[in-house]
């Protein structure tokens, strides 16, 4: 050892021979810097599993920052281990080539050592990981909701007064009290899809033909941020989804007026939609009260269901949450509801030849007939209980 | 001295030629020309070709994977629609795992791994042809897609029931179940292959623990192909039935469990990442030792953390499936399972460290590549043990941070291996070094690229960017690494460009005389394959050595002084057999590129009319039967591929041709 520390020596104090060495390290070592700069920097989008507000989500977080630091450790271990083997016993120009290096074979100690402190390592990991994912694994204590994702849209149903047929149907906001450990059990009607709201907890597959249970809950009031996170075909980048936390006593409200049937509308207008809806919409979409032949499923759609818009404009978004349902002054965003009654697959990619997704109306509907529909639209209810900031 | 002793097995040979026309076809007897690289069963050039090929398919899945990062560059890209999107992702993986670098380790295991032991061949050289052209046949028919109505959406792990009639209608799923098929074949005739010949064929006194330890790997990674594979095909084969014959495996509508898919996928998935790994393990187990001019630090401990990880890897699977609600039990077992396969892994990174540590480094091309193997793959592996962390793993799967963690492992360690070994054993292979200038700079560009390209990866999975979307958009935060990701993929490009122009340089230099012939051990080699010339002639090795170490042919050029210190006593060149014998061969053959000819036909036809799958089938049976019915050896063939008319008196005259060994053509 000592010949070597010296042999470091001679060169550490040769710049020549180390400038590249130096160049070599600091790339090997972007790597790593990049890996600890993710683990502890601040995203700035609206999805942001950094940010953990979930009590779930929160117990992941110390999870994975733990086994970040541990691995972040071990790779620079690692590192300063191939820098040093670089810096140090890279040959000489002035190496005589018959003077062979000491040959060694191998070092018992030395490799048992290397042996079992990984293994120490990651028994400690396994120990803090098993009681975590029977932890994560329980039923919400609270309420139940059904979560069904289907091609490229989910679709939430509360059942209210617990008989055993949902109350409420609603899609793409998934509204949910503050403080409730929620009990989600998750669906699919046609392939596997992935649910996710970060902040709240991990992901969960919706599977088709099994009910998974899963749990979601924040302490706070807000709106947060999901997505499909399994490949679902043609527009899985288009399947977002949103929780929308309230606080008891608003939430109260929303299931209030959510219980509502909606009824015909009387301004010219809004009525003429409401016929032109009839004979267009109703083959898939269900408004209760008074649109509801679909609402058992239809053969136009693999799925067999289009969202329930009996309580539309009490939701933040439309189509898979892709489209804001209101502008940020608070107004209704009637542009792009509009292109998307009329051409929904020029909006966001769909099969509709192949019953997967929104039909375009483009050659059925003119332009009065948009107006008239979106005018009926805008009357289903609303505002949103809570508004994206 | 061998050559009394192995006198008798000539005998065997002359005996087979006196009677000379056992078959109702000849074979082909060109020796040059495009028919020497069709019909040959050399497997010098069946390798050649599978790494010629595997290159090209790497340009095709890299221009792949230029187009889903031109597209990712700027938020709701519109490079490509979601569905080209989405067919491309789906190909740009089924291409690098299939058509890339399985062939590419193909291509060294074949070239190389008779080479290491001392054989003259493979065992069974017809049916290493037929592996060969299976691939090529399977990876044509898999992209002839792209002009059928387009490639295969489902994504490479084809999660059912997305892959069904029903939600993916058009061809391109019928093109990947069955291509991936036929490539299948091709890995399992090869696989049996090789696990023959390594077990029978390797030269006296070479026991198993004196084997490379390339060869070690190739040979755990031909058990894990042959287990492997037969688990995705019967998956494929599921998969076929269903989108072709309307069968119910996958129909959740009639009681399916679309589970049964993933569990099948990655029963035959995760043992695959150790099939695309451990042969560049194998490599850089072989150069680290060469160029730090040390033995490999626990030899032993590296070969059975090699055979550890072949085991540990049927018991992990399930780890890709965190999410698909296995269940706690499940969840934790396959966790724990996880954690532990990191510890042969970890073992064999320090062992590397440690048999570089002390050494005398040259740092040529393949060291670079070899040390960046060892850097990158640890930072793959590391971000593995996170994954392993299930909890975790619900945060990070189908993210970035997954695409990350899986580049680093078979870009940062398979591909950097398989560089290491390209310039490693080009030399052994054309008879000429790739220029070392033009090396570095393809190392360097291709390791700061895959760094820009892969590294920030990682911060956008735990930003929250899932894979496999065809857009983000512009309040989801994710623009500025996504911009520096794609910057990244076109440094990589432009380094595979050098690479490129390396390649066609040395090649016309050497073609000109200005780039010297490359010795028979221009490395100061250790194992058996720079003890003869560069590039082997045909028939590998004037007469077998006789091994009595592990790295034989170092020992032959350095010997213990007085002092019990290694001297060099030889060159190696000096010592290098001269490559001037001309032993019998086995012949060259028509049928395993007319048998691999039907399987693509047959597929065909299961897509657009049974009557041509007839035709495939029919052309398949008269193969077998051509190729039952051929003669073992064409007795014209003459010797090494020179026509000498065959003068059985040849021998005598030589004179020192009595050591030869002739392995009968029985594939």
């Amino acid at each position: 050892m000592t010949a070597t520390d010296t042999k470091l020596t001679e060169v550490t104090t040769n710049s020549m021979a180390t400038h590249r060495p130096i160049l070599h390290r600091a790339v090997r070592l972007s790597g790593l810097f990049v890996l600890i700069t993710a683990l502890t920097s601040c995203a700035t989008g609206r999805i942001d599993p950094t940010d953990p507000i979930g009590e779930n989500a929160k117990q992941i977080d110390g999870l994975m920052r733990l086994s970040g630091y541990l691995a972040a450790a071990v790779g620079v271990f690692v590192a300063i281990a191939v820098a040093v083997v670089i810096v140090k016993f890279r040959a000489r120009p002035d190496d005589d080539p018959n003077d062979l290096p000491e040959q060694i074979h191998g070092n018992k100690k030395a490799e048992l050592t290397w042996t079992i402190i990984p293994v120490i390592l990651l028994v400690f990991l396994t120990v803090i990981t098993i009681p975590a994912v029977f932890d994560l694994s329980g039923k919400g204590d609270g309420r139940t909701i059904k979560v069904e994702g289907q091609q490229w849209w989910w679709q939430f149903s509360y059942d209210i007064d617990e008989d055993g047929t949902p109350d409420i149907v609603t899609a793409n906001d998934l509204v949910i009290p503050v403080g409730e450990e929620i009990n989600l059990e998750i669906l699919s009607n046609d392939v596997i899809h992935s649910f996710w709201i970060p902040q709240l907890n991990g992901k969960k597959d919706a599977v088709p033909g099994r009910v998974h249970h899963w749990r979601i809950s924040s302490p706070v009031p807000g709106i947060f941020y999901g997505e499909c996170t399994e490949f679902c075909g043609l527009s899985h980048a288009n399947m977002q989804m949103r929780a929308v936390a309230l606080e008891q006593d608003d939430y109260d409200a929303w299931v209030e007026e959510q219980m509502k049937a909606s009824s015909v509308p009387t301004a010219a207008s809004a009525k003429r939609g409401y016929d032109l809806f009839g004979q267009h919409c109703v083959s898939c979409h269900v408004v209760n009260g008074v649109y509801e032949a679909a609402a058992n499923g239809n053969a136009n759609l693999t799925s067999g269901y289009a969202p329930n818009l009996t309580h539309l404009m009490t939701r933040t978004s439309f189509a898979g949450s892709v489209f804001e349902l209101y502008n940020d002054d608070g107004s209704v965003n009637i542009a792009d509801l509009r292109e998307w009654v009329r051409n929904a697959p020029d909006r966001k990619p769909a099969r509709s030849d192949n019953r997967q997704g929104m039909v375009s109306f483009a050659e059925v509907l003119n332009e009065t007939d948009l107006d008239d529909i979106v005018t009926y639209l805008s009357t289903l209810g609303g505002p949103p209980p809570l508004m994206p900031s | 001295m061998a050559m009394t002793e192995e006198s008798p097995e000539i005998l065997e040979l002359e005996s087979g030629e006196t009677t000379p026309t056992t078959g109702v076809f000849a074979r082909p007897t060109n020796a040059s020309g495009w028919r020497a690289w069709f019909f040959t069963v050399d497997h010098k050039k069946i390798g050649i070709m599978y790494g010629v090929v595997a290159m090209f398919w790497f340009f095709w899945g890299g221009i792949e994977a230029l187009l889903i990062r031109l597209q990712l560059f700027t938020p709701d890209g519109s490079v490509l629609t979601a569905d080209q999107y989405n067919q491309i992702f789906t190909m740009h993986g089924t291409t690098m795992v299939f058509l890339v670098i399985m062939p590419l380790a193909a291509a060294f295991a074949n070239y190389m791994v008779p080479l290491q032991i001392g054989a003259r061949d493979v065992a069974f050289p017809r049916l290493n042809a037929l592996g060969l052209w299976l691939f090529i046949f399977g990876g044509i028919f898999l992209n002839l897609s792209w002009f059928l109505g387009g490639g295969p959406d489902g994504g490479w792990f084809a999660y059912a029931p997305n892959t069904g009639v029903t939600y993916s209608p058009g061809n391109g799923m019928d093109f990947y179940a069955l291509g991936l098929q036929i490539v299948g074949i091709a890995s399992l005739v090869g696989s049996m292959n090789l696990i023959v010949t390594i077990v029978n064929m390797r030269a006296p006194g070479m026991t198993m623990l004196r084997m490379p330890v390339f060869t070690w790997m190739i040979l755990v990674v031909q058990f894990l192909l042959l287990f492997a594979l037969p688990v995705i095909t019967v998956a494929l084969v599921l998969l076929s039935f269903d989108r072709t014959f309307d069968a119910n495996f996958f129909n959740v509508a009639m009681g399916a469990d679309p589970l049964l898919w993933q569990h099948l996928f990655w029963i035959f998935g995760h043992p695959e990442v150790y099939i695309l790994i451990l042969p560049s393990f194998g490599i850089v187990s072989e150069t680290l030792p060469v160029f730090s001019r040390k033995p490999l630090f626990g030899y032993a401990v590296i070969v059975i953390s090699g055979a550890a990880i072949g085991f540990m890897g049927w018991g992990v699977w399930a780890h890709h499936m965190f999410v698909s609600g296995l269940g706690p039990v499940g969840v934790a077992a396959f966790s724990a399972t996880t954690m532990f396969i990191a510890v042969p892994t970890g073992v064999k990174i320090l062992n590397w460290i440690a048999t570089m540590w002390g050494g005398n480094i040259r740092f040529t091309v393949p060291m670079m590549f070899s040390v960046s193997l060892v850097s990158m793959f640890t930072i793959g592996g590391l971000s593995g043990v996170m994954h392993a962390v299930a909890p975790a793993d619900t945060q990070q799967t189908d993210t970035y941070f997954i695409v990350a963690h899986f580049h680093y492992v078979l870009f940062g360690g398979a591909l950097m291996g398989l560089f290491a070994g390209m310039y490693y054993w080009w030399p052994k292979a054309f008879g000429y070094k790739l220029k070392e200038s033009l090396g570095k700079w393809h190392f360097w560009l291709v390791l700061v690229g895959f760094n820009m390209t892969f590294g920030p990866m990682h911060i956008l999975g735990l930003q929250g960017m899932a894979r496999r979307h065809s857009r983000y958009g512009p309040e989801d935060g994710f623009d500025f690494w996504n911009a520096v990701v794609t910057i990244g993929a076109f440094v990589i490009l432009v380094g595979m460009i050098v690479f490129a122009v390396n390649i066609v340089r040395t090649w016309l230099g050497y073609k000109a005389g200005t780039i010297p012939q490359a010795p028979a051990d221009p490395w100061d080699g250790r194992t058996l394959e720079w003890a003869i010339p560069s590039p082997p002639p045909e028939h590998n090795f004037d007469y077998v050595p006789v091994v009595t170490d592990l790295d034989d042919f170092w020992y032959k050029k350095y010997q213990p002084d007085e002092t019990g210190k290694l001297r060099k006593i030889a060159d190696g060149n000096d010592i290098a057999q001269k490559g001037d014998q001309h032993p019998h061969l086995p012949s060259a053959s028509y049928w395993p590129i007319v048998l691999a000819a039907g399987f693509p036909l047959i597929a065909l036809g299961l897509i657009y009319n049974l009557w041509l799958s007839g035709i495939g089938l029919l052309l398949m049976l008269g193969s077998i039967f051509g190729w039952s019915l051929e003669p073992a050896t064409d007795p014209d063939a003459g010797h090494d591929g020179h026509r000498d008319g065959h003068d059985p008196d040849l021998n005598d005259t030589d004179g020192s041709d009595a050591e030869i060994v002739e392995e009968a053509p029985v594939g």
